[in-house]
């Protein structure tokens, strides 16, 4: 189906927000707040993947 | 502007089912996998049934996959690790979230969320919001017992979500809550149908507030069929002068369906997260035709602390084979949940389901909110007793009120009841789910 948003170049976005949260991510293991925010903000990606990436190839 | 987008998801909503039947194959395939090979009890469960991730390549492979039921959950959290047994997938420091079933049954089953899966909550109850109408203008009450147990827990993170304003009805009684739905002007708010109907009994008999003068101008309900029940759905608009919506979910599954604002007599589905199967009640064959109830067993495609894979929840269900004027592209169910496997009643052979009968006493004006159905046996037959209040101005018709009921009841449940008429407001009045169908024949053999 046709629509009117650029899902594939959403995607790589989401993409590249999570690959940048990930890197944070990883260099927080002594710092509390940045690693339980950055933690949230994944749950937050994961949902715009539901949203987004998993039906980009569908659409 | 967002505020006039009809859609939470305008793609995903509107997707062909042809696509959304292989997003889901998809998904499926995906939690499986990952249920497989982080949870001990699902493991075992598949392995005994020689099922492996890969083995699932259509839905007829789906079928074969075993159930899980709620004594299974129960049985496998008696065990360590405590408290959820062998189910999570996650460590236990992921889990942000703990929740129980209400126990009426049984002990409660423990259902614990990461982060990640109560966003996943919140967002499924996003699309159920917004296909109800409610947008950031909105302010919301929640007149709900925050505590152990989901109830409108998820539906106050999506109403933040959203970007509506919360306000949190916790502790206050129903008088008081309904004084701040003055003070506040709430515009919407969510609840059992009993309470929605307690609440404006209240307003009206104990405060002199006509609970249509209040600005509430949408409802959202869950628990009970109620919303579903036209004529119970029709004096609870007419009490609130508002829009009443129905929703169902639950603890170990999550909100899975929806009515929209088109009201059109079947709730959606949401197949995006969601893979919803019937099944006949006695063969266990897959229902795929409008208008046969079965149960459901329903997948959470994408709950991953402690999955819910084929849960056989008992719910009572039926497709519906009219598309929604709302142009989703989501299944709908007619009717709503009918009820549950458990409380459908073999009465002098005849099967009967409670909310049958609350659809007629919702449908006869003269009698209160209130009633109960005891089912007993006399002389080795069962009888079928309705308790219902007449309110104070039909007390003068109380012949041809008993007439009516008893012919809609036969009309409607194929059976006869001794009517028993009690006195305004003596009855018992309930604060969240009404049990009003007693069964006493399986205590008394
Ligand atoms: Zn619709």
């Amino acid at each position: 189906m046709e629509n009117e948003f650029d899902l594939k170049g959403i995607h790589e976005k989401i993409q590249l927000l999570k690959k940048v949260s990930e890197d944070i991510l990883e260099e927080a293991d002594d710092f509390p707040s940045l690693s339980r925010n950055c933690s949230r903000i994944l749950a937050s990606i994961k949902m715009m993947e539901l949203n987004v990436s998993d039906i980009h190839g569908h659409s | 502007m967002i505020e006039e987008q009809k859609y939470w998801n305008p793609v995903l909503e509107t997707l062909p089912q042809e696509e959304i039947k292989k997003l889901q194959l998809k998904k499926f395939r995906r939690i499986f996998e990952w249920t497989y090979q982080k949870s001990n009890f699902h493991h075992s469960l598949y392995r005994k049934a020689g099922i492996k991730p890969d083995d699932i390549r259509s839905f007829d492979d789906i079928r074969h996959i075993p159930t899980v039921e709620k004594s299974m959950m129960r049985d496998i959290q008696r065990k360590d690790p405590f408290p959820y047994g062998d189910t999570l997938c996650v460590p236990l420091d992921e889990v942000s979230e703990y929740h129980q079933t209400s126990g009426t049954t049984g002990q409660p089953v423990y259902q614990a969320d990461s982060w990640q899966d109560w966003e996943w909550w919140s967002e499924c109850w996003s699309y159920i919001l917004w296909a109800q109408g409610y947008r950031p203008s909105d302010r919301i009450f929640f007149p709900f017992g925050y505590n152990v147990f989901v109830a409108f827990w998820a539906a106050h993170y999506a109403a933040e979500k959203i970007g509506a304003e919360v306000v949190p009805g916790g502790v206050l009684d129903t008088q008081a809550r309904i004084l701040k739905i003055q003070e506040v002007q709430a515009t919407a708010m969510m609840a059992t149908p009993t309470y929605v109907l307690g609440m404006a009994e209240t307003a009206r008999s104990k405060m002199g507030i006509d609970p249509a003068s209040l600005t509430i101008n949408k409802i959202t309900c869950a628990g009970e069929p109620g919303a579903s029940i036209p004529t119970t759905k029709n004096r609870m608009e007419n009490a609130w002068g508002a829009k009443v919506y129905d929703h169902a979910g639950a603890t170990e599954i999550g909100a899975w369906c929806y009515e929209c604002e088109e009201q059109s007599g079947g709730l959606h589905i949401n197949d995006g997260f969601f893979l919803v199967e019937i099944q006949d009640i006695e063969t266990g064959e897959t229902i795929e035709e409008a208008g046969r109830m079965g149960k459901m067993i329903i997948t959470a495609l994408d709950r991953y602390a402690q999955p819910c894979i084929r849960f056989d929840s008992k719910d009572l269900i039926m497709w519906s084979s009219d598309p929604c004027p709302c142009g989703r592209s989501f299944q709908t169910i007619k009717g709503g949940v009918i009820g549950r496997a458990d409380d459908i009643a073999k009465v002098k052979g005849v099967l009967l389901a409670p909310s049958a009968i609350e659809e007629v006493v919702r449908g006869i004006h003269g009698l209160s909110d209130e009633f109960e159905v005891i089912v007993d046996k006399k002389a080795d037959i069962d009888q079928i007793t309705l308790r219902a209040e007449l309110i104070p101005d039909a007390r003068d018709k109380e012949d041809s009120i008993k007439i009516q009921l008893k012919d809609q009841l036969r009309l409607k449940t194929n059976l006869g009841y001794i009517i028993e008429f009690h006195d305004y407001g003596t009855l018992p009045r309930h604060e969240v789910k009404a049990k009003r169908f007693k069964d006493l024949r399986k205590t008394m053999s």
